[in-house]
């Protein structure tokens, strides 16, 4: 009979014996290019019951506003094939629970933080980067997460509208004077262009993408699944989606990208590094595999080994088209 | 709690979709309590599809042998994956999760009150009252005999209890809510926890809304992460007078309190 711990010891020198993960994107850089994606992974604390956590690249944070968010009614979650549909609705504490409680937290386990932030409007995304402004030495940089609902202009996403996207990218750039990444939605037709336009606003890098939005029906009741009607796609389902839209991005080179959607293993990873991501998210794979992270890193770093590569930077980009 | 993987010691089938399932492992029989739960993945090693791992209460631990089991039922394709596996097989699962329940500042009288498969997790609670030497009783409703199986086990706890089906077809017929209502008195100075469908639960906090039994219920929701990040999990609950506020099943729960939960 037989039990056996999933935990395996991993060595605190990300770069390990001449081997060089670390990555750099803009100003930020990153001991290795793993990230947790924002809402996958909160601040770390809980993971970290399974792994180091300080050993990723970064962690981004969920995604705080102003003021705290109940989110959407259950049912929230929805299995598909090879994938899940979320409907979160955002849920948070406000941007002063993160800075009181869990930053400090966060901080303890030696985490790198990205600030995942929002607003339902461009105001509300200059007051919370206000608020971000006040702790921006213990953060490597903040997130925008532009794929929310402009509620003050019919609703529709702020990546939607590349006007938007370079006007909150400008303001909140000139008030937190830290990397700011804009994180983008893959479900309007003009990422590229969103993508300039961030830019343009001063965006240090990308997040590329976020969920897919999509629903699934319960034909017994002939209810959708989920208590939003519409959510977000995630997981394996969504990594070519996501693989073609950092591609479109890359291919013009307007600034460095983090790939993310369904990786849930280092070829993942190492798929999205090869199209030109600088550096690669892992979100829903979090739920399933709670030390995927540190898995992939140690992947990535076994992968140079043996090939002899001796610095992933050669890797990046690499696409033989 | 760890991400473990346990051998599988048997896969015992009850009825047409009801099996139980015992588990070699140390670490959850020293480290959980009654209510908690164990998340698992229910597709092969290196598969992807089902996605997303199950959460099931744990049904007994048998510290002695180190073996931990779980009943469940087959409702969907993860389910009827791991209803496949054999003796011999490895599961791979986190746990424990979710909160324990303590019984130590409990009345000395426990009611149990499951519908369904939501025997399950109230079977651990039903032993470990037992064995505090409080006087336990177990009422149990299904909708026909395919639970029968499981009277065995509930024998064993040498405890006191009814069953009720729908069809008649094993015990008393009727709902186990109804057998609640009609035995009032007996059960009045009773500690309560239930588990079960929606509306078994919707009837019970009707029946206990100007009782002053303690009524917990442990609560059901799908789930993604099992352990408090992802915030899909939420079941309502009441907050302040008119208010209200989400709470994660599985880190706040899954047991609350059955008169603070709003069934919408």
């Amino acid at each position: 009979m037989t039990e056996q711990d999933s935990l395996f010891s991993y060595e605190t020198d990300t770069g390990g014996n001449g081997f060089s993960l670390s990555v750099r994107l803009g100003r930020i850089k990153l001991d290795n290019p793993v990230i947790a994606c924002s809402g996958t992974f909160a601040c770390g604390l809980e993971y970290s019951q399974f792994y180091n956590t300080a050993i990723l690249g970064a962690v981004t944070t969920k995604s705080y506003s102003l003021k705290p968010i109940e989110g959407n009614p259950p049912p929230r979650i929805c299995e598909t094939a090879s994938g899940m549909l979320n409907s979160i609705g955002l849920q948070n504490d406000g941007i002063d629970i993160f800075i009181k409680k869990h930053l400090h937290e966060a901080e303890k386990l030696g985490i790198k933080i990205i600030l995942s932030i929002f607003g339902q409007d461009p105001e509300e995304f200059r007051k919370v980067a206000s608020r971000a402004a006040d702790i921006k030495e213990r953060i490597i940089a903040v997130e925008l997460n532009l794929s929310c609902p402009n509620v003050k202009n019919g609703g529709m996403a702020f990546s939607a509208m590349p006007d938007e996207v370079e006007k909150i990218v400008s303001s909140t750039v000139s008030i937190l004077n830290i990397p700011v990444i804009a994180k983008l939605s893959p479900n309007h037709q003009n990422l590229v262009e969103a993508a300039m336009a961030a830019k343009k606003g001063g965006a240090e890098a990308l997040s590329v993408i976020n969920t897919v939005v999509g629903m699934a029906v319960d034909i017994e009741t002939f209810m959708p699944r989920l208590g939003n009607v519409l959510g977000g796609l995630s997981g394996p389902a969504v990594k070519p989606i996501a693989l073609a839209k950092v591609y479109s991005l890359t291919r013009e080179k307007i600034l460095p990208v983090i790939g993310m959607g369904g990786v849930f293993s280092w070829q993942d990873a190492l798929e999205f590094l090869v199209v030109g991501a600088s550096a690669v998210g892992i979100g829903t794979a979090n739920f399933i595999q709670y030390d995927v992270g540190e898995k992939i890193i140690e992947g990535l770093r076994n992968y140079l080994k043996e090939k002899k590569i001796y610095d992933i930077n050669e890797v990046i980009g690499r696409l033989r088209t | 709690m760890k991400l473990l993987t346990g051998e599988i010691l048997s896969n015992e089938k009850y009825s047409d979709n009801l099996y139980k399932m015992e588990i070699f492992s140390p670490y959850i029989c020293k480290n959980a309590t009654a209510g908690q739960f164990i998340n698992v993945k229910c597709s092969p090693e290196g598969v992807l599809d089902p996605l997303l791992r199950r959460p099931f209460g744990i049904f007994n631990i048998e510290k002695k042998f180190n073996v931990f089991s779980m009943l469940y039922r087959v409702k969907g394709r993860g389910t009827k994956f791991i209803s496949g596996l054999k003796s011999g097989d490895m599961l791979d699962f986190a746990g424990p999760m979710g909160n324990g329940i303590d019984l130590n500042g409990n009345e000395n009288n426990i009611l149990l009150i499951g519908g369904g498969i939501g025997i399950a997790p109230l079977y651990l609670i039903a032993k470990v009252a037992g064995e505090m030497k409080k006087n336990v009783f177990f009422a149990a409703g299904f909708k026909d005999n395919s639970y029968l199986r499981w009277e065995k086990d509930l024998i064993e706890l040498k405890i006191n209890y009814a069953v009720l089906t729908e069809d008649g077809s094993w015990g008393e017929k009727g709902l186990v809510s109804d057998y609640v209502w009609n035995n009032m008195k007996s059960f009045k100075n009773f500690d309560i926890y239930c588990c079960g469908p929606r509306d078994m639960l919707k009837t019970l906090q009707n029946i206990y809304k100007d009782r002053n039994n303690k009524v917990t219920a442990l609560l059901e929701e799908r789930m993604a992460c099992g352990v408090g990040v992802c915030a899909g999990c939420v079941v309502k609950l009441r907050k302040g007078k008119k208010g209200f506020s989400y709470k994660k099943v599985c880190k706040d729960g899954p047991a609350f309190n059955l008169g603070e939960v709003i069934f919408d």
